[in-house]
């Protein structure tokens, strides 16, 4: 163990939370790669039982905020606190109150679904039996697939067995970095239901995305980050209303209704980034 | 109040070398081909024996493993799992981070003793080399003092190039000159210059070292210094395999 069990409380100790009500908060997060400056000064906060979304075209400093609040590199500036606890003095404790599904499939391909699920449930301190995966795996209906080498599975199996790695310690926070690229609506849809399911369990959700369909479909909140700052926060159609009658935004309508889409475009212009 | 348990060591561990010698038998056929060279070497050097006796013969039998496993099985692996992110997903989890590359080389080790053991089991029933038992003791310590000499190059290799393929062919082309020109330099079929330089190699000092530990009546003051320099060796490769290695492939 690294520290004791830390409170929170008026006066609270190093590491706490300044705001009680926030599960991740983001404070003038900056990261540079040498003299290029990925995220510059952004804040913000994800609270109880809220899906917030991280929108922004490639390039625009999310992966790095990401990577930053998984605890995968260093920044040189800000604060970072997850589940009350700043990442930087227990680094340990903020990534136990964490669940992450990264974009890519990471797991050993040589090692089944169970095999994963027991090595995740031992990396995280718990003792899982046979009957406790079983009904884990029945509940993403894969059952059947227990016995499969991770690398058999379909995209939209693997994404389901990384969500359930990824909640399987109950964090406080789960972050979902791009979960439904490449599924098909069925898995999309299926894949909503759970991340619903993860917000009435009032844990709170993480998303980055590049759908805005699916944005305004799941989010409560989103940030839009471009060029490494924030430039836009809040509901997806308090952004709509806010940002409708903008001559950028109206510049790229199409079919006369104003949509996320559209007020994204608008903001962070049409020109296509590079990675 | 937030309260929250870490995992501890020992839970974390257990969940992970269960995983990576899964991993390990799930992949046996190169395992078995990590075994099966040397035992070939050993079975195709028999006839030698008589020559250059049997801690020859088993030593660089023994050294050709080595170099596979920390060339070829080591290397390969953490180039390949930092490639698929698998190193990514495992530090997002409260673990410490040594414990991940503790586990792999738990796993190396076990495959070094298996690597030893089977050659001194094949010297002993087809080529009839049977050694003391404070040789076949002493046989395995260098063993995996050598090993980590391996080890430690392929780490080295790995936190140099970010590159899988790159990876996988610059491991294969230093096995392929370490095992040909250690043997033939040990020969003293490149002349005895290049026998020298052979001789102080990571190859040579491995090999010698391992020779005599097998007839520990041997012992000078030479393998004093090849195993001071296997040491240093280990040391070296280590310290800049720890110090380039990066978990991600990424900037």
């Amino acid at each position: 163990m690294d520290e004791p069990t830390l409170s929170l409380n008026p006066e609270r100790e190093p590491g706490t939370l300044d705001r009680p009500g926030a599960v991740l908060a983001v404070r003038n997060l900056s990261i540079s790669y040498g003299k290029f400056q990925a995220v510059a000064n952004v804040s913000f906060e994800v609270k109880p039982g809220e899906i917030f979304g991280l929108l922004g075209p490639n390039g625009a400093g999310k992966t790095s905020t990401l990577s930053a609040i998984e605890g995968l590199l260093s920044w040189q500036e800000g604060e970072i606190t997850v589940g009350g606890f700043n990442s930087h003095q227990f680094p340990r404790y903020a990534r136990a109150s964490l669940g992450v599904q990264l974009q890519s499939t990471n797991f050993q391909p040589e090692l089944t679904v169970r095999e994963i699920l027991r090595l995740y449930a031992g990396i995280h301190g718990l003792n899982l039996s046979g009957e406790d995966i079983t009904r884990l795996l029945r509940e993403i209906k894969l059952e059947d697939a227990a016995k499969k080498r991770f690398g058999q599975l379909s995209g939209g199996q693997q994404q389901r067995v990384s969500l359930v790695i990824a909640t399987l310690h109950d964090p406080k926070l789960v972050l979902l970095d791009e979960p439904t690229t490449g599924l098909d609506p069925q898995s999309r849809r299926q894949l909503w239901e759970r991340m619903e399911a993860i917000r009435v369990s009032h844990r709170s959700i993480l998303l980055t995305t590049h759908s805005m369909e699916e944005a305004e479909a799941v989010c409560d909140r989103i940030a839009i980050i471009d060029h490494g700052c924030i430039i836009a926060t809040g509901a997806p159609e308090a952004l709509v209303l806010l940002h409708r009658n903008d001559p950028e935004v109206i510049a790229v309508s199409r079919k006369g209704k104003i949509t996320l889409e559209d007020v994204f475009i608008g903001l962070t212009g049409r020109t296509i980034r590079n990675e | 109040m937030p309260q929250i348990a870490l995992p501890t060591n020992k839970s974390v561990l257990a969940a992970l070398l269960r995983a990576d010698f899964i991993t390990q038998w799930r992949n046996r056929r190169s395992m078995i081909l990590i075994l099966l060279i040397p035992v070939i070497i050993l079975l195709s050097w028999a006839p030698l024996v008589p020559v250059f006796g049997g801690a020859f013969v088993l030593s660089n039998s023994i050294t050709i493993g080595l170099t596979a496993i920390g060339l070829m099985g080591y290397s390969n692996s953490i180039a390949r799992d930092r490639d698929k992110g698998i190193f990514q997903r495992l530090r997002v989890a409260p673990l410490q981070p040594w414990s991940i590359m503790a586990s792999r080389l738990a796993v190396q080790l076990a495959m070094i003793l298996t690597l030893t053991a089977t050659v001194f089991i094949a010297g002993a029933r087809f080529a009839q080399i049977v050694l003391p038992v404070n040789g076949y003791l002493l046989g395995f310590l260098m063993a995996f003092i050598g090993g980590t000499v391996y080890l430690g190059l392929g780490q080295a290799i790995v936190g140099l190039i970010k590159n899988v393929e790159t990876v996988n062919a610059v491991t294969r082309l230093v096995y392929f000159v370490f095992i040909m020109v250690g043997m033939f330099a040990e020969m003293g079929k490149l002349g005895e210059s290049m026998g020298n330089i052979v001789r102080w190699s990571p190859y040579g000092t491995v090999k010698n070292l391992l020779a005599t530990a097998m007839e520990p009546g041997n012992w000078n003051r030479q393998t004093t210094e090849e195993l001071l320099v296997t040491v240093g060796y280990a040391v070296l490769f280590s310290g800049l395999g720890i110090r380039w290695f990066r978990w991600s492939p990424a900037r």
